[in-house]
C-alpha cells in the first residue's frame, strides 16, 4: 500500500537513497489519504490547541502530543462521526503514528 | 475448617461488591463524577452507536419502561443522552448517547478492560484459558438461575391476572 508519509515528503527526486514508487497527483488512494490527513490534523489541532506544524506523519499521535485517555477518546468519537466509522479499542491499540491513524481510517472507510 | 465451597461463595460475593465499589470510586474521582454506576450501566445498555427504542433498552436492563423513563429524564438533563420520537413511527421513543455520553461509555469500557488486563496479565496462557472457561461456566449457571426465577415470577403474575379477570 502507498505510504502517505513517504509520498508527502517530496524532496529532491535525484537525491540518493532507497528507490521508491512514484505516485502521481491523480492517484485516488493518495488523494483520499491526504484528505483524511488534513481532516485529522484540523481536528487534533482544534481540540488540543496545537499548531499544525507540531504534527508530522511520523509523530506518535498519543505519546508525542501528550494526549490523555479522555482526549484520545474525544478524538476517536469525533473521527467516528466525521468519517462514519467505528474504531474499536483493539484497533486503537495498534496505531502509533499519525500515519497509522490515517491508514486505519482509510481501511475502515474502504470497508 | 477450610472449605473450597465457602471460599468460592465468599470470594464471588466479594468480587461482585468490590468491582462495583471500585467502579464507583474510579467514577467519583474522574471526569464523570456526576454519574452513578447505575446510570453508567444504562449508558452501556444504550450503546455508543445506533439509537435504541426505550422498550428495547428497558428489556436489556431487566427494568420496566416506566423506570427507564425516570432514569433517562435524569441522563438527558445531565447531557449524556438524547431522546426523540421515531420519524417513521411516532409512538416509538428512541434514545442515543450524546458526545459526552459516548465519552463516558468509552472511558468506562476502558476501565473494565484494564481491570481484566491486570488480572489476566500475570497468568500463563493455560491459566488464562482455564479461568475464562470457569468464569463462562459460572456465568452460564447464574444466568440460568436468573431466568428460572424470572420465568416463575412471570407465571405467578399471569395467573394472578387470570384470577382477577375471572372475578
Amino acid at each position: 500500500m502507498t505510504e502517505l508519509s513517504s509520498d508527502m515528503q517530496r524532496g529532491d527526486p535525484d537525491s540518493p537513497g532507497e528507490p521508491r514508487e512514484r505516485v502521481g497527483p491523480d492517484d485516488p488512494v493518495l488523494r483520499k489519504k491526504e484528505r483524511i490527513y488534513d481532516n485529522l490534523i484540523t481536528k487534533v489541532t482544534e481540540q488540543n490547541e496545537l499548531s499544525p506544524t507540531d504534527i508530522k506523519p511520523e509523530t506518535e499521535i498519543f505519546h508525542d502530543l501528550g494526549l490523555d485517555s479522555l482526549r484520545i477518546y474525544e478524538l476517536v468519537i469525533d473521527l467516528e462521526s466525521m468519517f462514519d466509522i467505528r474504531i474499536s479499542d483493539d484497533e486503537l491499540e495498534r496505531v502509533g503514528t499519525v500515519q497509522d491513524v490515517v491508514d486505519m481510517i482509510y481501511e475502515l472507510t474502504a470497508e | 475448617m477450610y472449605s473450597a465451597e465457602n471460599e468460592f461463595a465468599e470470594g464471588l460475593l466479594r468480587i461482585f461488591d468490590n468491582v462495583l465499589l471500585t467502579e464507583e470510586k474510579a467514577l467519583s474521582k474522574g471526569y464523570f463524577s456526576n454519574l452513578s454506576i447505575a446510570e453508567l450501566h444504562t449508558l452501556e445498555a444504550i450503546g455508543p452507536y445506533e439509537a435504541r427504542a426505550m422498550s428495547e433498552t428497558a428489556a436489556r436492563l431487566g427494568i420496566t419502561t416506566g423506570t427507564l423513563t425516570v432514569a433517562i429524564d435524569r441522563l438527558v438533563r445531565k447531557g449524556y443522552v438524547e431522546r426523540y420520537r421515531d420519524s417513521k413511527d411516532r409512538r416509538v421513543v428512541r434514545i442515543c448517547l450524546t458526545r459526552q455520553g459516548k465519552l463516558a461509555y468509552r472511558m468506562h469500557a476502558k476501565f473494565h478492560k484494564l481491570l481484566v488486563k491486570r488480572i489476566m496479565d500475570p497468568l500463563s496462557e493455560e491459566d488464562r484459558n482455564r479461568m475464562a472457561r470457569l468464569v463462562r461456566e459460572v456465568d452460564q449457571f447464574i444466568k440460568e438461575q436468573y431466568e428460572k426465577y424470572s420465568d416463575e415470577e412471570r407465571a405467578r403474575n399471569e395467573s394472578k391476572k387470570a384470577e382477577g379477570n375471572e372475578k
